[in-house]
C-alpha cells in the first residue's frame, strides 16, 4: 500500500457516496434552472436536424403496414378543445391563398376526387404510436386542383375548433399526405377530426389537424403564428 | 500532497461524458414522463427532480439536441479503447477471471474492463434504438427489429437502468481499486 493511500482518505465509503448523490443531486437540480435554457439548445442543432429530416423524407415514401397490424385501441385521442360540431351538408373546404382557382369544395366534391387508402403508424410527440389505416384524397391533388403557386412555400390549416397549423410545401405535396375522410375502413369519427383532417407517415401527431375547414397556401412562415403548439414552444417542422 | 493527475484531457473528457449522459437521462426522463412507457396515460411518472426540460417540448429541445453530441461522444469512446483495446477492452478470458481468479487486483481489474465494455454496449444500443424512434419512417428496417413500437419503447427505456447500475458499479469498484486518490486522479 503506498503512502499516498494511507494519508489520503479523508471520506469514508459512505460519506464519498453521500458526497456524491449530493453533486448528482444538485446537477439534477440544476435541471430545473437549466430547463430555460433548452430553447437555446435547440436553436443551435435544430436547423441541421431539420436539414437531416427534410432530405431523408426526399428519399422515398414511408413505410406501410398490413391491415392484420391495425390496432384501433392503441390510436388515443388528444384535442385541446373538445369535439366541435360540424354539419356534414353545409361543410366546405376552403382552399385560398396563393392559388390560381380559390376553392370551396363540399364532401361530394372531395369523394369525387381519386381516393387513396393507406395503412401508417401514427406516432405522437408523447411517445406512443398506432397503426392506422386512413382513408382520402391527396393533400397534393386538392393543391393542383387549386393552382397552388410555384411562390407558395407553406401551408396553413385552420380548424373548425380554432386549431391551426403550417407546414412546409414539399410536406404538403408528399404523395402519402391524405386529407383523410375515413379511418380503418370507416367514415371518420367525430373525435377523429370528421369530417376531414390531415394524415401523414412523415410528421407528428400534432401536425396532423383534425375537423380542418381551410388551406391557405402562404409565401412566407408567420413567426408568431406557426401553429397551436409550436407557438408554445413545439417544434415547427416535427419531421419523422 | 501531490497527486498524480490523469493527463488534463482524459479528465475532461470523463466530465464531458457524465455531462452528456446526465443531459440524455434527465430529458429522456422529461420525454417518459407525457406518455409514461408503462401504464401510458394512467402510469407512474418521475418526479420533476431527476428531468430536464421541464415539458414535453423542452425534454425533447435537450434530448435531440444533444442526440448528436452523445453519438460523437460515444464514437470517439469506441475508438480510443479500439486503440487501447489490449488494455481496457473485455475479452472472454476476463469473464474468466472476474469468476474464478484468487487474485483480487486482477479480478477488481477484470471486472472493470467487463464494465467498460459493457457500458459501450449499452450505450450503443441506446443510440440505436433511439434512432429507431426518431426515425422511424427512413429507418423502417431498424425501427422494425424491435418488433412493436411498445418493444422498442421498452428497449430504449432500458438502457436508463442498465447505465445506472454500470455508473454506480464503476464508482464503487475505482473506490475500492484506487480509493480517494483515484478519485483525485480522475475527478478533482
Amino acid at each position: 500500500m503506498d503512502a499516498d493511500q494511507t494519508s489520503a482518505p479523508c471520506l469514508n465509503r459512505r460519506q464519498l457516496l453521500k458526497a456524491g448523490l449530493g453533486v448528482g443531486g444538485s446537477l439534477l437540480l440544476g435541471g430545473c434552472w437549466a430547463d430555460g435554457y433548452g430553447e437555446d439548445v435547440a436553436n443551435a442543432t435544430r436547423p441541421l436536424n431539420e436539414r437531416i429530416e427534410a432530405w431523408l423524407q426526399s428519399k422515398g415514401p414511408g413505410p406501410e403496414f398490413p391491415r392484420s397490424q391495425v390496432r384501433p385501441e392503441e390510436l388515443l385521442l388528444n384535442s385541446f378543445n373538445g369535439v366541435p360540431a360540424l354539419d356534414p351538408a353545409s361543410y366546405r373546404l376552403q382552399v385560398a391563398g396563393l392559388v390560381g382557382r380559390p376553392l370551396s369544395l363540399d364532401l361530394a366534391a372531395l369523394a369525387a376526387l381519386p381516393q387513396q387508402e393507406m395503412i401508417i403508424r401514427h406516432i405522437c410527440v408523447e411517445g406512443w404510436a398506432a397503426i392506422v389505416a386512413w382513408g382520402g384524397v391527396r393533400l397534393a391533388d386538392v393543391l393542383k386542383l387549386a393552382q397552388a403557386s410555384n411562390l407558395g412555400s407553406y401551408v396553413y390549416f385552420d380548424s373548425a375548433d380554432g386549431y391551426y397549423e403550417s407546414w412546409d410545401i414539399a410536406s404538403a405535396m408528399h404523395p402519402q399526405t391524405l386529407l383523410a375522410t375515413h379511418m380503418n375502413g370507416e367514415p371518420l369519427p367525430a373525435q377523429n377530426g370528421a369530417p376531414l383532417r390531415l394524415a401523414t407517415p412523415i410528421k407528428l401527431g400534432y401536425k396532423l389537424s383534425k375537423w380542418v375547414t381551410a388551406i391557405r397556401v402562404e409565401p412566407t412562415l408567420m413567426a408568431s403564428r406557426k401553429g397551436y403548439w409550436e407557438d408554445q414552444g413545439y417544434e415547427w417542422f416535427a419531421g419523422l | 500532497m501531490a497527486v498524480q493527475h490523469n493527463p488534463l484531457w482524459t479528465r475532461w473528457f470523463h466530465a464531458f461524458d457524465a455531462l452528456v449522459l446526465l443531459v440524455m437521462v434527465g430529458s429522456g426522463l422529461q420525454i417518459y414522463n407525457a406518455n409514461p412507457v408503462f401504464g401510458s396515460r394512467g402510469g407512474a411518472t418521475f418526479p420533476q427532480l431527476v428531468t430536464l426540460g421541464g415539458w414535453l417540448a423542452g425534454g425533447r429541445y435537450w434530448h435531440l439536441g444533444f442526440m448528436a453530441l452523445f453519438a460523437l461522444n460515444l464514437g470517439i469512446w469506441i475508438g480510443l479503447l479500439l486503440q487501447h483495446r489490449r488494455r481496457h477492452l473485455a475479452q472472454l478470458a476476463d469473464v474468466v477471471t472476474w469468476r474464478g481468479s484468487q487474485n483480487q487486483a486482477k479480478r477488481r481489474y477484470s471486472a472493470h474492463r467487463l464494465i467498460y465494455t459493457l457500458m459501450l454496449v449499452i450505450l450503443g444500443f441506446s443510440l440505436i434504438t433511439g434512432l429507431a424512434m426518431y426515425k422511424p419512417v427512413q429507418l423502417w428496417w431498424l425501427s422494425g427489429l424491435f418488433g412493436s413500437w411498445q418493444m422498442l419503447r421498452v428497449f430504449h427505456f432500458a438502457t436508463i437502468p442498465a447505465m445506472v447500475a454500470l455508473v454506480i458499479s464503476h464508482g464503487v469498484l475505482s473506490w475500492r481499486i484506487g480509493g480517494w486518490s483515484l478519485l483525485r486522479k480522475m475527478a478533482v
